[in-house]
């Protein structure tokens, strides 16, 4: 008997259309399954009948052989297989995490002091032993998503289901519920689990595709994830090694198919192999030196990044991008890039850089508490600090899972100069500060020391940061839950009507936002935002701020929680403010892909500090010092940093410094190429001259 | 985001008063507003603050957090001070402008009020400082369990009432971002045409949030196989115990003293 049976399900919300059709589906006891689906696709409304909080209109499903449309057994299947929802916020019930853990065994009449054990082990499984006395509302998304997991393990269940409980966390959060998720797996849990992530779905034995309520694929992994095109059809990620190794095959390079980076690694290491190590030695480069472009600005045009410390992350050295101490820099350091302006300087006199372009936008040592006094009497603070965290050894393990929200600095000293026209993209973990800074952009926090500098002009007074709001349009992270009117068109015409705008100007800016964000007048203006779906609810929100005419736009997150259907047309929005509607974009992204792709700046905040600052390619180039802070860098460079690190020489760089898929493809398949030409020219003089001219054109 | 200061936010610690049993700490914050009540001079006064300070040390709450937080509700006390200070005539007058005069009994009225109005909000704050939302909502069940033969709904209030607790924190967030995000599109500024008003802007978006996390709340603890009061265990089962007693006792004697005091004085 399978452990979760569905048979023949069909389920309608409507009475009309059908959610689900024809499912028929054993899922077995200790398994790992992912159910990967686009929007609508119908796999939360699966996972709801798992439980029994669905049951089904036709055919029957059953948990641990029960009938779940029996509503005398849903308490016993609810209590056998346990649920976590997709919003953290949503789905605590109590203040303190030992009673929210706690709240499932009560409901089930489980006594103390067995109750008091299974909080104390469900705790420690998900990493949070030590928290019971914790306030849920204090948090991270991703402890908060652990909590949750912990409130259905002290259930005591069979089965644990995830229902894109990954979705709103960042990448750390997704990293430590993925981590819990193995864990309990490896113990013998079944787990279901609903994901977008295809480096979560890699991870499963199990995965089954869903598609306008029915089941279109089931296979393990490396069966399903690896048909690009399938995934595609289905509006759903490619996984980036199965990607990468498709660019290879296109390009002849007889590599296998795979998910997981480390075959793809190496496998291209046995195929350049010998070749590539042989070629390193003879020539004496060292394998290892991360190659720095050459050339300065070769993304749009842009002069190279100003570091605001004198040290540019130079090529191997971790340390040198990422100042560790606290110490101010006296002075602006020097402009990477020889021959470019001191802009740091200039921009600190009159906020106009000394070749004319005009800055969008200069930070002057900006540095921001949310707590002004405390953030004065802030060494005595520590002290005293120090002294509650002794008490409790609760708190000091806090700071270790995600960032210290009592840290009395949110900025530290920023500084960094953008051009108008650019396309800035923020990375840095949640509570590193990126979301205070963009606030510092349009004026609505003010720095407690340092300027800020808005096309030239310190927004420091009121007058100055109410001009500040009209150029620079600032879009919260989930815009659309800031939605209010009853229809589009109001909705976004509340900004240009505050401006005090006539009623010929606010509808025509309304049609020219909606049209920018690639919606049709006609089709929604008279709608109400809340009919929509998510992703155009989003474009209306974004629409309300362009309405306001910034020539600056600033998006925090704004892929978040989307699918990857959705995610993908909205990149593309910003894309094409940038590039056709000539907007300064500033992008706060935990996607490093996503950065190295738009962005001709990328600015990496860590605890508050500018960690880094630099194109993608300068700033990419140190791997092990964005490591070092916890971040990534994009797939490509980190498989082609991998390749080095194991003796293959991949030749010079690519133009502009920076491996994408395609440009790493290109360096592998012509390495390849010319150790296919060794082979042959080893094995046979006749072909060997031929080869070396094919190896020679290659290089 | 920045926490604001909210009236009474729990103070995580482990004192005395935090192991209280919760139907004692309500009723005895109760009995302390009777006691503040009772204190008809300044002398008396003093006592109740003295009790007060105590009762906080006892908490682990420093003394500035204790003050901060009442801070939101500040403005209560400014306004009674002031009606106090303006309409309260008698004695001397100090100065007079109009049918408005500040005299010496308006003055007294004010700082009188004043320190009386703060020791009552503290007794509140005491109260939510040192019990979690839940054991609040529990003691508040307990309490009014024997009215559930009535057919008052002791178990489902209290459930409300901790679970508007557990949410109120997240809402006055959630508040900080809607207004930042409106105030970026203009919501601030004074030129305002026909359009949405200020407050729709900020109520709106604030009612579908609550709307939207009552939806996946529910869902949510049926999937945690929540069916009502009947079957249900406690974590922390409450129960009197003989720290109750002493607390009964303690409040009692310092009913009795500012009785005594006030009637001295």
């Amino acid at each position: 008997m399978s452990l979760i049976d569905f048979d023949d399900v069909a389920y309608t919300y409507d009475g009309s259309s059908y959610v689900l059709r024809d499912i028929d589906l054993r899922i077995e006891r200790g398994s790992f399954t992912c159910i990967l689906g686009g929007n609508g696709s119908g796999k939360s409304t699966l996972a709801k009948h798992i439980n029994a909080l669905l049951t089904p209109d036709r055919g029957t499903v059953r948990v641990l052989g029960w009938p779940t449309d029996d509503a005398k057994n849903r308490f016993f299947i609810r209590s056998k297989a346990g649920m976590v929802f997709q919003n953290p916020d949503d789905q605590l019930v109590a203040s303190l995490i030992e009673n929210d853990v706690a709240f499932g065994p009560e409901n089930l009449g489980v006594e103390n002091p067995e109750l008091r054990q299974r909080v104390t082990d469900a705790l420690h499984e998900v990493g949070l032993q030590g928290f019971e006395k914790n306030e849920t509302a204090a948090l991270s998304g991703g402890q908060k998503q652990r909590v949750a997991i912990a409130g259905v393990l002290a259930m005591d269940p069979d089965i644990i289901i995830l229902d894109e409980a990954s979705a709103m966390l960042d990448p750390r959060g997704r990293h430590g519920l993925m981590k819990v998720c193995r864990a309990l797996h490896n113990r013998g849990m079944t787990v279901v689990m609903i994901t977008h992530f295809m480096e979560e779905a890699a991870e499963a034995d199990r995965v089954i595709v869903l598609d306008g309520g029915s089941i279109v694929a089931d296979g393990t992994p490396g069966e399903i994830l690896t048909d690009e095109n399938r995934l595609r059809s289905q509006a759903l990620d490619v996984p980036p090694a199965v990607q990468l190794s498709d660019l290879l095959r296109q390009r002849g390079v007889p590599v296998d198919v795979s998910v997981g980076e480390d075959e793809l690694v190496s496998d291209v290491e046995r195929l350049l192999g010998a070749h590539g190590r042989k070629q390193a030695r003879a020539t004496g480069s060292p394998a290892e030196g991360i190659a720095l472009p050459a050339q300065t600005g070769g993304r749009s045009g842009m002069p190279a990044g100003t570091f605001d410390h004198a040290n540019a992350p130079a090529g191997g050295s971790s340390e040198a991008g990422f100042p560790a101490g606290e110490n101010v820099p006296g002075e602006a350091g020097f402009p990477a890039g020889a021959g470019a302006s001191p802009e740091a300087g200039a921009a600190a006199t009159d906020g106009a850089a000394s070749d004319g372009k005009a800055h969008a936008l200069v930070f002057d040592h900006v540095s921001y508490s949310y707590d002004a006094r405390a953030a004065r009497a802030e060494g005595k603070r520590r002290r005293s600090r120090t002294r509650k965290q002794d008490a409790s050894p609760a708190t000091t393990e806090a700071a270790a899972w995600g960032s210290d929200p009592n840290a009395t600095w949110a900025l530290r000293d920023v500084s960094f100069t953008l051009e108008d026209g650019a396309f800035l993209g923020i990375a840095g973990h949640t509570g590193s500060g990126k979301s205070t800074l963009v606030q510092h952009m349009n004026g609505l926090l003010h720095p407690l020391s340092g300027r800020v500098l808005v096309g030239g002009t310190n927004i420091a007074s009121k007058k100055a940061a109410a001009y500040a709001r009209a150029h620079v349009g600032l879009v919260f992270q989930y815009p659309e839950r800031q939605l209010f009117a009853a229809t589009v068109a109001d909705d976004v015409a509340f900004g240009p009507r505050n401006l005090g705008l006539s009623d010929a100007e606010v509808d025509e800016r309304v049609r020219r936002a909606l049209m920018m964000v690639g919606l049709d007048y006609d089709d929604v203006a008279a709608a109400s935002p809340f009919t929509l779906s998510g992703g155009q609810q989003r474009r209306v929100a974004i629409a309300g701020v362009l309405a306001m005419g910034p020539k600056t736009l600033i998006l925090d997150e704004p892929a978040a929680g989307l699918d990857p259907e959705s995610r993908e047309n909205l990149l593309d929005l910003v894309r094409r403010l940038h590039d056709e509607q000539g907007l300064t974009i500033v992008m706060v992204s935990h996607n490093m892909d996503d950065l190295a792709r738009l962005c001709s700046q990328v600015l990496v905040m860590d605890q508050g500090r500018v960690a880094a600052f630099g194109t993608p390619a300068q700033v990419f180039a140190d791997e092990a010092g964005l490591k070092a802070i916890g971040l990534g860098v994009p797939f490509a460079v980190h498989v082609a940093n991998r390749l080095r690190a194991c003796g293959c020489d991949l030749g010079a760089a690519p133009a502009g410094g920076l491996y994408d898929r395609e440009s790493l493809a290109d360096a592998i398949a012509a390495r390849w190429r010319a150790a296919q030409a060794d082979d042959t020219r080893a094995q046979d003089a006749d072909s060997g001259a031929a080869g070396d001219a094919d190896a020679e054109a290659m290089r | 985001m920045s926490t604001p200061a909210v009236f009474g936010r729990y103070w995580p610690a482990d004192s005395p008063l935090h192991r209280l049993d919760p139907r004692t700490k309500i009723l005895g914050s109760i009995a302390l507003l009777v006691i503040v009540f009772c204190a008809g001079t300044y002398p008396a006064l003093l006592v109740c603050a003295a009790l007060m300070f105590a009762l906080f040390a006892c908490a682990h709450v420093p003394a500035g957090q204790a003050l901060k937080s009442i801070a939101p509700l500040l403005f209560i006390i400014v306004i009674t001070a002031l009606l106090n200070l303006l309409f309260v005539q008698g004695g001397t007058v100090y100065a007079s402008a109009g049918p408005l005069a500040i005299s010496q009994a308006g003055v007294h009225a004010a700082v009188f009020l004043s320190i009386r109005l703060a020791l009552l909000l503290l007794s509140g704050s005491l109260l939510t400082m040192t019990t979690t939302t839940l054991d609040i909502s529990d003691g508040f069940e307990r309490l009014l369990a024997p009215l559930a033969r009535f057919g008052v709904p002791a178990h489902e209030l209290s459930l409300v009432v901790g679970i508007a607790l557990r949410f109120l924190p997240q809402f006055v967030d959630e508040l900080h971002t809607i207004r930042a995000a409106q105030e970026s599109r203009g919501g601030g500024l004074a030129a305002r045409r026909g359009g949405a008003s200020r407050l729709t802007s900020l109520i709106i978006p604030l009612f579908t949030s609550a709307f939207r996390h009552a939806n996946t709340l529910s869902s949510a603890m049926e999937a945690r196989c929540y069916h009502g009061a009947v079957g249900r265990t406690r974590l922390c089962p409450i129960a009197f115990a003989r720290r109750d007693g002493v607390a009964a006792a303690v409040l009692a004697a310092s009913l009795a003293v500012v009785i005594a005091v006030t009637a001295l004085t």
